[in-house]
């Protein structure tokens, strides 16, 4: 008798991604690896783009908005019946964290590729979530969740915020991403701050419930990552510190975290799984924490989904979170053995934005997209050369990732990626992010939650380099002057007229 | 071989001389490299090479881990100023119009505010002065670029 290994007992799945971009090409990349078949939906305005040459099958949906296509429930069950897929992956964002579309998932006969609905609705309200957290002994930041979501529960909420006390953050129940979220540092900006916080929040989620946390300046976003089986095993694959975060919006993420000890590691780790097992947690799930200067560590929230920065987790500790996905939702044991972290990883978030002018997204043709090589390099990105960056989506580029022996040589190894990085036609935060491993507490590992407004407190410019910009306008002219502009696709700028003829021509003459 | 750049302070014209192979300009020298790029010698004697590429009338230059962007002007056309008037930076959707024509505003005084990307973003005046028009009203699309408001900047 024969098994394939690595699934032993497990179910044969064809897997529908209900995602696009970058996901989508890690998830359909994983499948691939493991041998199942995999089919990709994509809207009409994604048509062509990276993730859907990696699928087996394309399913093209209708519509125009993200409503009509990636959150489209029906129409994504539909796909995946036409097709004839057996489980469905919903990867990061758009239906990932929604228990209902689990639910109708696995009512429709499929295997859900994640948590059950009822730990994705445990913990995706985010009031529902500190209570369970509570009362399982894992430590909240303190504060208060205020009922109902009326016009008359911003005085309610305006009585609670003076009882929590002021710095303060207001949080949709229902949020994620930084949105719906805002700080208030003063009673006089909490009525435009509740009112802007529940706009954002009904419009994202359709529940402008809000509630409130005490604000803890001076802390580090610390998160473990969890996995659990259908076998009964919980287990944490350590911290990763994603402190560096621009209006709650993660883009620097490293691990293991600069200041971790090994006995925190445990405690936060083993708060981590009681977490999640008082959800009864299946798959691969992230619990964050707050961790104040004083060393204590708070709950803030769990993420029932794979992360963005879940590949910084996979460098240090060797686990294919992806694959390990797969394997328990085919309802095999975990191939992950105990903890074991070496060397040092960081990721940066490469998005389409302008960090010199209040890092507002742009768009544009990649006319060039050339990533970094070499080893210790990993990109995950969904675009290649060639594509249009559209304000249709998530402005997020692409992921780089580094791997070295030590922190410091990790760094290392993402200035010089960074530096190497050439992306002309769009806007992109590059030269922000170079600058960012430049910044003291980023190189001392003293980064906070604050760490970007605290260095740039009315905003980033790039340093000037009177020299360089010469430099660039003598390119600028020179490449005019030589006509680089008329290029053709293989980059040459004068075609095939100079040097010797390719002997592919030659042999097409051969064989016409 | 005269070019002529945008600029913050006014249009540069660049001319270049050629020598050789080699373009100069303030010290510095090109000559073309494969794949369409540039090898630049800078005038501090260090070496590097340049990727270039045109998108509309923008050169995109990187050189040394920098981006740089000149937008050529064309000989003869002239730069349209859109004096007081406040331009969508991004394409989206008016959520808010907090001003009506004839209104006097401080600077920094919300005027609209716009979703893109699923974000919020303000726009507000940069100068106090007087609301002389109010182009899109809430619900509308604006496309990157097109005037939302225009102020006549108090004197």
């Amino acid at each position: 008798m024969e098994t394939i290994e690595g699934r032993v007992g497990g179910l044969e799945i064809k897997v529908l991604v209900a995602n696009r971009g970058e996901i989508a090409c890690r998830i359909l990349r994983a499948c691939k690896e493991a041998g199942h078949p995999t089919v990709a939906i994509c809207a009409p305005n994604d048509d062509g783009s990276l993730f859907t040459e990696l699928a087996d099958e394309v399913v093209l949906l209708s519509g125009d908005s993200i409503a009509e296509t990636y959150l489209n429930q029906q129409q994504i069950l539909a796909a995946a019946s036409k097709t004839g897929a057996t489980a469905v992956h919903p990867g990061f964002g758009f239906l990932s964290e929604r228990a209902d579309f689990a639910t109708a998932v696995s009512e429709a006969g499929l295997v859900w590729i994640g948590p059950s609905a009822s730990a994705i609705e445990k913990m995706g309200d985010k009031m529902t979530a500190r209570q369970t957290m509570r009362a399982a002994g894992v430590p909240v930041i303190p504060g208060e969740e205020v009922d109902g979501d009326g016009e008359g529960a911003l005085a309610t909420l305006r009585q609670a915020a003076e009882r929590v006390g002021y710095p303060l953050l207001l949080k949709a129940s229902s949020g994620g991403g930084g949105k719906g979220m805002r700080a208030v540092h003063e009673p006089g900006e909490f009525d435009q701050a509740a009112a802007g916080a529940r706009r954002e929040a009904i419009a994202a989620f359709g529940d402008g419930r809000i509630y409130i946390e005490r604000l803890l300046s001076g802390s580090k976003h610390v998160e473990i990552q969890v996995l659990a089986d259908q076998h009964g095993r919980t287990i944490h694959l350590g911290e990763r510190e994603c402190s560096v975060q621009r209006r709650h919006q993660k883009v620097f993420e490293e691990a293991p975290g600069p200041t971790m000890t090994p006995e925190l590691r445990e405690a936060m780790g083993q708060a981590a799984v009681a977490a999640a097992q008082a959800v009864d947690y299946v798959g691969a799930g992230t619990v964050e924490f707050l961790l104040a200067p004083s060393g204590e560590f708070f709950f803030l929230e769990m993420n029932t989904r794979i992360q963005v920065e879940h590949p910084v987790t996979e460098l240090v500790t060797g686990v294919d979170i992806v694959r390990e996905q797969l394997r328990i939702a085919a309802g095999e044991p975990m191939s992950c053995g105990p903890l074991m972290i070496r060397g040092h990883a960081i990721e940066v978030r490469l998005y389409a934005e302008d960090a010199a002018n209040g890092f507002l997204p742009s768009i544009g043709p990649l006319a060039v997209f050339r990533p970094p090589e070499g080893p210790g390099i990993r990109l995950d990105t969904g675009v290649r050369e060639g594509d249009e960056v559209t304000p249709n989506y998530d402005p997020m580029l692409a992921k780089l990732i580094v791997w070295a022996p030590s922190r410091g040589e990790a760094l290392e190894k993402m200035r010089r990626a960074l530096d190497e990085f050439v992306v002309l036609g769009t806007t992109t935060n590059i030269e922000f992010l170079r600058d960012l491993c430049d910044a003291v507490p980023v190189v001392d590992g003293s980064t906070t939650t604050t760490t970007i407004d605290d260095l740039w407190p009315s905003g980033w410019n790039p340093p000037h380099d009177l020299m360089l910009e010469e430099a660039a306008l003598l390119a600028a002219a020179s490449a005019e002057t030589m006509g680089l502009h008329r290029r053709n696709a293989t980059g040459d700028s004068s075609g095939t007229a100079q040097g010797p003829p390719s002997p592919f021509t030659t042999l097409q003459r051969r064989y016409p | 071989m005269q070019h002529v750049f945008a600029s913050n302070d006014g249009p540069i014209e660049v001319a270049l001389v050629k020598d050789g192979e080699a373009y100069t300009l303030e010290g510095h020298s090109v000559t073309k490299h494969s794949h369409g790029r540039l090898r630049l010698l800078l005038r501090n004697g260090r070496t590097c090479l340049a990727h270039v590429a045109k998108v509309d009338d923008t050169w995109w230059v990187h050189l040394n881990g920098r981006t740089f962007r000149w937008e050529r002007v064309e000989p003869g056309s002239s730069s349209a100023s859109d004096e007081g008037g406040l331009v969508a930076p991004m394409p989206g959707k008016v959520l808010e119009v907090h001003v009506n024509e004839g209104d006097v505003v401080e600077a920094g005084e919300p005027l609209m505010v716009l979703e893109a990307m699923k974000m919020e973003h303000r726009i507000v005046a940069s100068e106090a002065g007087k609301v002389t028009a109010v182009h899109f009203g809430v619900g509308e699309q604006v496309a990157q670029g097109a005037t939302l408001l225009e102020i006549e900047e108090a004197s």
